[in-house]
């Protein structure tokens, strides 16, 4: 009996989060697709008119928020990316020059800590215009200094990028250094015997060679961006308008606020398909990287 | 002449030093623009910090003034006062510790759920020969990337039926059952390097899965337990859209208290207070990384590289 009992308990064991897997997972995203393909709206409604059952799609594609919120999802991208090469910089300043490393690494880190609210309402404060920043600027006698880029539609998002980069290029250069330290070092002694320039030595030897560095900072970068929500509801709340509007913030938007759940359901597809999208090509190159590193 | 040649002496013995103390790095050029640059970024990532502190220790007529990278004239802890026993979150009244008493709360039972949940499935899959075990665990490896907003009403939806919505059971379950992908494979890849000899000496001598679990894992977790208990209480503290949607009235977290405030301030703001308050939120989580820094860091690449 003790060994059957061995052999049944494990897999009992793995019941639970196999449950969770199943019900709260893989279950409640077929659950979200079919009710993006009903009418519900404030209570779920599970009859689907066959003929149109594409309504939410189409009403989402014809949303200027939705537009906007896509549009706004790559700005933040790009400008989120940023991130990773200011953590490289300061990953390759800090790991050649050991003077200082774990003071730097100490300060460059600290922000991770701090949740994104509280990092969207500090910026918030340094970017108010008439008691902050540009107001200490204009005392300073740069009169011409703008910095209230959370008014106007066309600057927020940079707001919302720049507090994204403050926040966690601290974590890609704590990524970096640990891609770094896993490099030959030898390599180092042999570019400078062979007289190889400094700038050349990083750009044609060493971030060819932390290329699976760089696409697992990708992929965590993209996961981040997509999930984006907290700071830019703590640092515009969508605003101005809808200006600032991420897919994200779109879903949630249309549940509480608008109390459509048909609609808000579509909008949580799209996500998870642009999640899909990013992620399937970085993840099978990555695993591709992985087992090409393994076989060399 | 004699200066040419004391010059040429200083020089060699200038020269001669790097031979003789060549172990002593010097400071050429080079180091000094890049440690002037990376004093500047630090410059950069400390201003915030300071700025927030500052503003929270000033009166608000002195922030009127519009200088807000000047230390205070009058330094006064009015303003965290204020934010932690007066200050206005909603219709409540009762100051930011409502929401801290609400974040421990939902921290404890979050952190039991989840680090249980999760270390035995992670024990499980790692060294015992259970069924579709590779195909759970690239199940687990995908669940992991899906974003929130997708399971979101089901998830509410969910709760309600099984009475937790709107609770602080309800907040800490939801927290359980996102951290779980993510947890089960940091456990499971800390697991998979115990030697196999050491399994199959316990499993003849007759040790169940949850004797060898109690008796040999757990005793040898502590690293691992540290590491995902930071990485949880941190993302558990600073963690505002599962305790808004899930958290009932009076049961929000802190991060909920604190955007409250801010954004829904009645009357004229007063900054002093947003800032004691945002200081006050981010604390717990600060001191953690300040104290136990490399356990931080240690979770916060294991939780992001997973596999």
């Amino acid at each position: 009996m003790s060994i059957r009992w061995t052999r049944i308990a494990p897999q009992l064991a793995l019941s639970p989060a196999l449950a969770v897997t199943t019900v709260a997972f893989l279950g409640s995203i077929l659950w979200t697709v079919y009710l993006s393909l009903t009418r519900s709206r404030q209570v779920p409604d599970y009859g689907i008119d066959w003929a149109e059952w594409s309504r939410q799609y189409g009403r989402l594609f014809a949303d200027d928020g939705w537009r906007i919120a896509l549009w706004n999802l790559v700005t933040l991208g790009i400008g989120s990316a940023l991130a990773i090469v200011f953590g490289f910089v300061l990953a390759a300043m800090i790991d050649r020059e050991k003077r200082g490393e774990s003071f730097f690494r100490t300060v460059f880190l600290y922000p991770l800590a701090v949740s994104l609210i509280v990092t969207g309402v500090a910026w918030r404060w340094i970017l108010n215009p008439s008691m902050g920043l540009e107001a200490a600027l204009h005392r300073a006698g740069f009169e011409g200094a703008s910095f209230n880029w959370l008014a106007q539609g066309d600057t927020a998002m940079y707001a919302i990028i720049l507090a994204s980069i403050w926040q966690s290029s601290g974590f890609y250069m704590a990524l970096m250094i640990a891609g770094l330290k896993s490099i030959n070092s030898e390599i180092w002694s042999a570019a400078r015997l062979d007289g190889v320039s400094l700038w050349r030595l990083y750009v044609e030897i060493i971030i060819p060679m932390m290329r699976f560095t760089f696409l697992t900072c990708a992929i965590l970068l993209s996961l981040g961006v997509i999930k984006a929500y907290d700071i830019v509801l703590a640092m515009t709340n969508g605003g101005p308008g809808q200006s600032t509007w991420v897919p994200a913030y779109f879903v949630i938007n249309a549940l509480s606020q608008k109390q459509n759940l048909g609609y808000a359901s579509a909008a949580a597809v799209m996500m998870l398909l642009i999640t899909a999208v990013v992620f399937l090509p970085l993840v099978l190159l990555t695993a591709w990287q992985a087992r090409r590193r393994n076989a060399a | 002449m004699t200066d040419v040649a004391s010059a040429a002496a200083i020089g060699a013995t200038v020269d001669s030093r790097p031979v003789v103390r060549r172990r002593r790095k010097r400071i050429t050029g080079r180091s000094i623009a890049v440690l002037v640059f990376l004093t500047v970024c630090a410059l950069f990532f400390c201003v915030p910090l300071y700025v927030v502190l500052t503003t929270s220790l000033k009166t608000m007529d002195e922030i009127r003034q519009g200088q807000i990278f000047a230390l205070p004239q009058t330094w006064t802890l009015e303003a965290w006062r204020f934010a932690w026993t007066e200050a206005c979150s909603g219709i409540t009244c009762e100051g930011l510790r409502v929401g801290f008493l609400n974040s421990v709360l939902i921290l404890v039972p979050s952190l039991i759920l989840s680090v249980a949940l999760s270390i035995v499935t992670g024990y499980a899959l790692a060294l015992w020969d259970v069924r579709w075990a590779g195909a759970f665990l690239f199940l687990l490896f995908m669940c992991a990337f899906v974003p929130f907003q997708i399971i979101m009403y089901p998830l509410i939806a969910m709760t309600r039926s099984i009475g937790v919505y709107g609770t602080i059971w309800g907040v800490a379950v939801v927290h359980a059952v996102l951290a779980m992908p993510v947890l089960t494979l940091i456990f499971r890849n800390y697991y998979k390097d115990v030697p196999q000899e050491i399994m199959s000496a316990a499993i003849m001598d007759s040790g169940s899965f949850w004797r060898i679990f109690g008796e040999i894992i757990l005793p040898m977790s502590g690293n691992i337990l540290i590491v995902v208990l930071i990485l949880q209480i941190t993302s558990i503290w600073n963690d505002y859209l599962i305790g808004v949607t899930f958290g009932g009235f009076n049961t929000q977290p802190m991060t909920v208290n604190l955007a409250n405030m801010v954004t829904v301030s009645t009357g004229t703001a007063s900054y002093n207070v947003d800032m004691a308050a945002a200081l006050l939120t981010a604390l717990p989580p600060l001191l953690i990384y300040f104290l136990l820094g490399k356990f931080f860091v240690a979770g916060i690449t294991a939780g992001a590289i997973k596999g």
